[in-house]
């Protein structure tokens, strides 16, 4: 369970998150909706502890251990995971020495012996088709020289490689064409397991459409002004953000 | 200078003794070269970043080799590296006792890669000098790795000097591999003469050291010849590593194309500057020289200069450098992954070194090179007792 208590962030000393709570419990689905500026990726940056953010008040636990004093890494060993709105090129540093190096470091830090290479290999093999992503991709540098889809597509392979049990989905969606977003959609639903939860940030009824939220919260200005079901992210594809604006002023 | 000097005036007569007479035959013009020109200050041009008289200040003894006069030398001997252009090849030149030959008759191909190991280890300080040619007749083919180590515990001087006559059509590879300590510094000059279609590989790999200066000249004597220069550098502590390069193109439609990479960080000092000289007449010449770096901190000092120098009018000549900081998106986008943030700072200095490494035309040294690479930065970065540091 990841809980948000009055939230208070700046980046490069502007306050851009101003007071945020938010639960989601184990297993559920949370959509992030909002205008551009609104916060919304600085929230998932705050929750993976990127070093330009800087966390003014409040404070996140997450299974009821204190998040912000944890190190990127660990919060990564605890089971958070980031599929990036912009992944990183990497030249020069292979996908499979890369997630190596991931993987290993998290069995490390849960007890366990590395894995050997052929289990890796299999392993990668294996969660390879989760996302359809062509062997040649992954014999390739970290997302280099990959298309726009392929990039995101990368991101929910190695969601299925490290097996995180909570997960941050910032804009997913965009850059997808119809079928590379069912792809990974459907990838990301086959991975899930009854207690791995989630935030989606999205601008689009279309991902939600496969990842069925149980909860919608619309982020204005910092803060959360209105949460609700399914129907709320419904609502928002057809009448767009104006009206919740004008209730929260 | 003048414990140099001592040195050859006590010793001349007993080198002299037992080494070939085509040696012989050089040194009192190096002796003379030497005293005029002295050791290089910052002022001479091509010495500028690398500190020469705190590595020939130290006390070096220096040892007498055995009767080597049977060595069959060429009277190519000393042409091409002239003792009259550098003082530290004309210190080599006064004192050199014995050359490895490497000599490919015509048209013979070496199946096999030749490996010349050098392992430095000594009980009190020492100077060494040493001298090799490589003559590789036309058509010939060779690929020679040199693989130079040095125990941690003494203060070494090795100043290698080597010659390449690289014939017609013929192909050279040069692997050079420098695996030292601290407290050995090295100076190499490698002069090499590249006759017509002949084509000279040479990669300056530098993985620890305590100072070091490779010079590289490459002159393009014979129509449409070629040559690629590779460098790696690592250099991290005190360490302090300089290549200066210089590619002649003498003849038309010759092809130079060059790529150094530098990772350097802590306190070490480095230095890249790549001359690409087109003489006239050197027409379709093509020539691309390409320096990249990566300072990881901000002790840490790089200088590049790329230099460009055409009197030719049709010409493809393009250089480049760049000294850039590891990416710290790249960083954050690791450790969100679960890797740490020093192993992320390997993995991206690996990565950046890879590219060198892609580009060694002889494949079964490149997963050599990864692996010496990546035991470098683990060593440098994880182990506590690693005798490459200083404190």
């Amino acid at each position: 369970m990841l809980q948000i208590q009055n939230l208070h962030a700046t980046v490069g000393g502007k306050e851009i998150l101003k007071g945020i709570d938010l639960t989601i419990p184990d297993g559920e689905v949370h959509a992030l909706m909002g205008l551009n500026g609104a916060g919304k990726s600085t929230l998932s940056n705050v929750l993976v502890g990127h070093p330009a953010y800087t966390v003014t008040e409040g404070s996140i636990t997450f299974n009821g251990k204190d998040l912000l004093a944890m190190t990127p890494d660990q919060r990564a060993h605890e089971g958070i995971f980031l599929s990036f709105q912009q992944p990183v090129e990497i030249p020069g540093v292979s996908m499979t020495n890369f997630l190596r190096a991931a993987l290993n470091a998290k069995r490390k830090y849960q007890g366990l012996d590395p894995l050997d290479a052929g289990s890796f290999l299999k392993l990668m093999r294996e969660r390879r088709k989760i996302v359809e992503l062509d062997a040649k991709l992954t014999s390739r540098s970290v997302n280099e020289g990959f298309s726009g889809g392929e990039k995101k597509r990368n991101e929910i392979f190695q969601m299925a490689m490290l097996e995180p049990t909570f997960c941050i989905l910032d804009e997913t969606d965009s850059g997808l064409d119809v079928d590379a977003l069912r792809i990974v959609a459907e990838g990301f639903n086959r991975l899930r397991k009854p207690e791995t939860s989630a935030i989606v940030i999205t601008h689009y009824q279309r991902l939600l459409d496969y990842l069925k939220p149980d909860t919608v919260h619309v982020l204005i200005d910092g803060r959360i002004v209105r949460t609700g079901g399914p129907e709320l992210a419904a609502e928002i594809e057809q009448q767009g953000f104006a009206h919740i604006v004008e209730g929260a002023n | 200078m003048d414990q140099y000097i001592e040195l050859f005036q006590s010793q001349r007569a007993a080198i002299e003794s037992n080494a070939p007479q085509v040696l012989n035959s050089r040194r009192q013009e190096a002796f003379d070269a030497f005293c005029k020109l002295g050791f290089p200050t910052e002022k001479v041009e091509r010495y500028r970043y690398t500190d020469v008289r705190t590595a020939f200040d130290i006390n070096y003894g220096f040892q007498l080799l055995h009767d080597t006069s049977a060595t069959v030398v060429p009277n190519t001997y000393a042409t091409l590296a002239r003792p009259d252009a550098d003082a530290i090849v004309a210190l080599n030149t006064m004192l050199a006792q014995d050359v490895v030959v490497v000599r490919v008759p015509a048209g013979e191909h070496k199946v096999h890669p030749l490996q010349v190991r050098n392992i430095t280890r000594a009980t009190a300080p020492l100077l060494q000098v040493r001298r090799m040619m490589v003559i590789a007749e036309a058509g010939s083919r060779v690929q020679i790795m040199l693989d130079e180590r040095a125990e941690s515990d003494q203060d070494y001087l090795t100043t290698q000097v080597t010659e390449v006559f690289v014939g017609a059509g013929a192909e050279v590879e040069i692997y050079d591999i420098e695996d030292t300590a601290a407290r050995h510094r090295r100076f190499h000059h490698l002069y090499a003469d590249v006759a017509e279609g002949g084509s000279l590989t040479h990669l300056a790999a530098t993985l620890s050291c305590g100072m070091t200066r490779n010079q590289t000249d490459v002159r393009l004597t014979g129509r449409g010849a070629r040559a690629l220069l590779l460098g790696c550098a690592i250099a991290d502590a005190r360490q302090h590593v300089a290549n200066d390069t210089l590619i002649e193109h003498v003849a038309e439609g010759c092809e130079s194309n060059e790529l150094y990479k530098y990772v350097v960080d802590e306190n070490a000092t480095a230095a890249f500057a790549g001359r690409i000289l087109v003489h006239e007449g050197a027409q379709q010449t093509r020539s691309n020289e390409r320096n990249a770096n990566l300072v990881c901190a901000s002790t840490a000092r790089m200088w590049a200069q790329p230099m460009l120098e055409i009197y030719a009018d049709d010409v493809e000549c393009s250089h480049g450098t760049t000294v850039g900081q590891l990416n710290d998106d790249a960083l954050f986008y690791m450790r969100q992954r679960g890797i740490s943030e020093a192993e992320a700072r390997t993995l991206l200095k690996q990565g950046f070194a890879a590219e060198v490494i892609a580009e060694i035309p002889l494949e079964a040294l490149r997963p050599r090179i990864h692996s010496l690479v990546e035991k470098r930065f683990r060593s440098c970065e994880e182990c506590q007792l690693c005798t490459n540091k200083q404190p």
